[in-house]
């Protein structure tokens, strides 16, 4: 008995070890819900998760695909997005959407801080919106010389995909933040 | 936390309620469907529908129709769920703005699907001020929307105590100030008086020795004013920790860990320094530097009203620059201090990770990247230094502007005689100080504001009510042991349930063994049973009376801890025995000690039961601490115990002893027992294999081998080993 045990916790070690790649013959359906379902070879998740591995350095590379529940098992992983077909990309681009939300800073209208506080107002991809960031914890987080994340007091997360694009004077108010 | 936001009129005309249909949440919805921002979309939840409003398209679900309603967190958002026929339907899409708030709502829609009509009110507080949009700094409303008369009456509060010290301080202001303000007319008495052609040496004496008393007044007054401000400041701060202190220890778990981690330090240490600081160095001086300015004002006037005119017209203009250099100033500094900060952790980052550094050859590359990080550092350092060095330059050169204007047309006033040359050298004097405490002055609004803040934190914890028991509701109970749990759902951030719909009934002097991945759940169940949170939905009975109606000092003095981080206090070992059971002899003590078989150890240490241990005591083993913990819940004979990994990470031997100590602290007692090493758990009647927030199998060992599950899986798993 123990045996087999033994033999279904090696088969388990290795099921963790494998990395299954996910190719063109996985067939992505919406559901009518909402989100993704998914069927190859006989097996059909009735509803996916789509994590990014990489979300910062690499967001369309790298996608694990994971059951829903169950213990979120990886059921595989998309190495390149672009190289789906492209009613893939677009049915999980739209999952991804869902899971993640980072609005791109394109324009920082203005900074105030105030008592530990940094008051922003910016345009970004998303729309415009204000949001506030504690400047005594670790708010901005430097992903390379000119990328920054920016988290405010939600954990809401705001991304300036390139600092030097932006004009001096934006660049003066994000200094003390540099 | 608001659940029920007001909605627009467009909404409102919209929603069609049926009859006796009550709206019971409504918030908004702050994504749509495209992914971006809206301001005009809302989720309303009535007694029997759910809607949603978004970029003006209309949906409704009929609650009868759903099974369960789930707010997914994902990053920087989350969506709502609702299941209908089986189907998961995506409702609603939120930024993290909204997340706790979405899982109360989730929490509500699932308590109406259960056919209940009770409605979930959030006591969670708002981060972002409703009415200002400021952050609110962790306290119930906004501090600078609460209302300046709250404030006042806050400070008058906090000092009144000390109406004394501050009546004496405030006294020996006034001496400062009138010394400080009587100085300029006795040099301008020896400068007219004396120092002219023909004044007499003896004079002259006469007037130095007039400014010297008052030099050495000045002097003693000062360090009088200087020991009396430390002492009531430090005065203050240890009456405000304490009190914080005291409360916090009240108040329960649940309010410590919605602050974030160290804002609770901060607010005992931090901002009660900065409340005694304020009282001792701004308040005090307040009243002081009040007076000065004023009298100060009068005199100039009295001496020279155009010339003094004149020179408060350059008032503004030097403030205002100073104003902006000290801005400039504390931008510079902070981006220094920032990269400062950074170098720092950077260098404690290599120093302690040295051994991996080192052992993968990698010394140049962090070399080089420190190199890089310490040169930015000394780039903005000088830059600072440079802008530092030329700060109080310009500050004084401000201020000789105003000096310089005096002399100019007050020299010419001397020139034509209109004015005594100790005249202009006074009206010089209480120009300077004129600078001198308009700078101060200025800095009082915002020395104000971040009192307030401080205040505000300090009476946040304070005013706190911490959860009293009201007699008439909770009973003594002796505990016979049976517990069960009813539908008991917990979690620590009310997004992020941790246990779900918990039920189990365990009867008296069993011993349940409680197994399962790291951070199922476990803990959090053991937690509940210490009483340390309360379920949020459920509840668990012990001898079929609700927790919480058991008086808190009855049920926790019938219950014994033994955790795997032992932790003792500083102090000796007998305080540490003792303090499951204060008034407990030297006999009793010495008799759990011998149970837990911490005794043959104890009496070898030289200092004995009187060895002192904790952080700078005497350093005992893992098993040995282990032993006085156990000791510790033996002393109280408790009839529920509760063992967290208590013989985790110890070696054969001590866990030989302790186990067998184990077993007599557990015999004929209800027992939870948590442990990975499944061999500890022989004893055990029966199992709870806690798997993704729930009870996934429960029964004796046979029964779960016998069905092949994750405890089979576990036991063969470890068996092989």
């Amino acid at each position: 008995m123990a045996e087999d045990t033994l033999n279904i916790y090696e088969k388990k070690a290795e099921e963790m070890t494998a990395t299954n790649m996910i190719t063109k013959e996985y067939r992505f359906s919406k559901t009518k819900g909402g989100f993704l379902s998914l069927e190859f070879e006989g097996s059909t998740y009735p509803r996916i998760r789509v994590v990014r591995l990489f979300p910062f350095s690499d967001e369309n590379k790298y996608l694990s695909i994971r059951e829903y529940g169950n213990g979120d098992k990886e059921i595989g992983i998309i190495e390149d997005l672009s190289l789906m077909s492209e009613d893939t990309q677009k049915l999980i681009s739209e999952q991804l959407k869902l899971y993640y939300f980072t609005p791109v800073i394109n324009k920082i209208l203005s900074i105030k801080d105030e008592y530990g506080y940094a008051y922003f107002h910016v345009k970004t991809d998303k729309g415009e919106c204000r949001f506030a960031i504690n400047m005594g914890a670790n708010a901005v987080t430097k992903l390379s010389d000119t990328r920054l994340i920016i988290k405010d007091v939600d954990e809401n997360r705001f991304e300036i995909k390139d600092i030097d694009e932006l004009t001096s004077k934006e660049r003066r108010m994000l200094d003390l933040f540099l | 936390m608001n659940l029920k936001f007001e909605l627009n009129d467009s909404i409102k005309a919209r929603l069609k309620l049926r009859e006796g249909e009550k709206i019971y949440y409504s918030i908004p919805v702050d994504i749509d469907d495209d992914g971006n921002w809206t301001d005009d979309s809302f989720l309303v939840v009535t007694t029997l529908r759910v809607f949603t409003f978004i970029s003006g398209k209309e949906t409704f679900y009929e609650i009868k129709e759903l099974q369960k309603a789930l707010a997914e967190a994902g990053v920087g958002g989350g969506i709502l769920v609702l299941r209908k026929d089986g189907e998961d339907m995506l409702v609603a899409h939120y930024s993290s703005k909204h997340l706790s708030r979405y899982a109360y709502i989730a929490r509500g829609i699932n308590i109406l699907i259960s056919g209940r009509y009770e409605e979930v009110i959030s006591t969670e507080y708002e981060k972002i001020c409703p009415h200002c949009g400021r952050v609110i700094p962790g306290t119930k409303t906004c501090p600078k929307c609460s209302g300046n008369g709250g404030f006042f009456k806050i400070l008058k509060k906090t000092v009144a105590p000390y109406r004394k010290d501050l009546v004496y301080i405030s006294f020996l202001m006034v001496s400062v100030a009138v010394t400080t303000l009587l100085n300029p007319e006795v040099q301008k008495r020896l400068i007219n008086n004396v120092l002219k052609i023909n004044g007499s040496y003896k004079t002259a004496l006469v007037y130095l020795a007039l400014m010297f008393v008052l030099s050495v007044a000045i002097v003693v007054i000062n360090i009088l004013k200087s020991i009396a401000t430390a002492k009531l400041g430090s005065k203050i701060s240890a009456d405000l920790r304490r009190d914080l202190f005291e409360k916090c220890q009240k108040l329960p778990l649940s309010f410590i860990n919605e602050r974030r981690p160290g804002e609770l330090l901060n607010r005992i240490t931090d901002d009660t320094r900065f409340v005694s600081e304020f009282c001792a160095d701004v308040f005090c001086n307040l009243f002081a530097v009040f007076f000065i300015f004023v009298w100060d004002v009068i005199f100039m006037l009295v001496l020279d009203w155009k010339l003094a005119l004149l020179t408060f017209s350059v008032v503004p203009f030097v403030t205002f620059f100073m104003f902006y250099l000290r801005k400039t100033i504390s931008r510079v500094f902070r981006v220094q201090n920032k990269k400062n900060d950074d170098v720092a952790s950077d260098l404690q980052d290599v120093i302690s990770g040295m051994r991996i550094v080192k052992s993968y050859g990698k010394e140049e590359i962090e070399a080089d990247r420190f190199k890089v990080l310490s040169g930015e550092f000394a780039e903005i350092q000088k830059r600072n230094e440079r802008f530092w060095g030329m700060f109080d330059f310009v500050l004084s050169f401000c201020m000789g502007i105003g000096v310089v204007i005096v002399v100019y047309f007050g020299g010419r006033s001397v020139l034509d005689l209109k004015m005594s040359a100790g005249e202009l050298y006074q009206f010089i004097s209480y120009t300077l100080l004129l600078f001198q405490y308009v700078g101060w002055l200025g800095r009082v609004p915002r020395e104000l504001s971040k009192l307030k803040s401080s205040l505000e934190r300090i009476y946040d914890v304070l005013s706190q009510e911490a959860p009293e028991e009201d007699p008439a509701l909770v009973q003594e109970v002796d505990i016979k042991g049976e517990i069960r749990f009813d539908h008991a759902t917990f979690g620590y951030k009310s997004y992020q349930p941790v246990l779900e719909d918990i039920n189990a009934v365990i009867k008296p002097g069993e011993m349940i063994g409680i197994v399962g991945a790291s951070g199922t759940g476990k803990s959090t169940l053991i937690n509940l049973l210490m009483r340390l949170y309360e379920t949020d939905d459920g509840s668990i009975l012990v001898d079929g009376v609700e927790m919480k109606n058991i008086s808190r000092k009855s049920y926790h003095s019938q219950l014994g801890v033994v955790l795997q981080e032992t932790f003792l206090f500083s102090g000796t070992i007998t305080d540490n025995i003792r303090f499951s059971k204060p008034d407990a002899s030297e006999a009793e003590i010495i008799r759990a000690a011998k149970l837990a078989n911490a005794h043959t150890f104890i009496s070898k240490l030289p200092d004995g039961y009187n060895t002192y241990v904790g952080e700078k005591g005497h350093s005992l083993s893992g098993g040995e601490r282990q032993r006085i913990a156990i000791a510790r819940a033996i002393l109280t004979d408790p009839k529920i115990l509760i063992l967290d990994e208590a013989t985790a990470s110890l070696d054969t031997e001590s866990e030989y002893m302790i186990q067998k100590a184990l077993d007599r602290l557990t015999y004929n007692k209800t027992t939870f027992a948590i442990a990975h090493r499944l061999s500890t758990l022989k004893n055990a009647d029966r199992i709870m294999v806690i798997d993704d927030h729930r009870i996934a199998e429960f029964g004796t060992h046979e029964e779960l081998l016998a069905k092949k599950g994750i405890f089979y899986d576990l036991c063969m798993a470890q068996n092989l080993d």
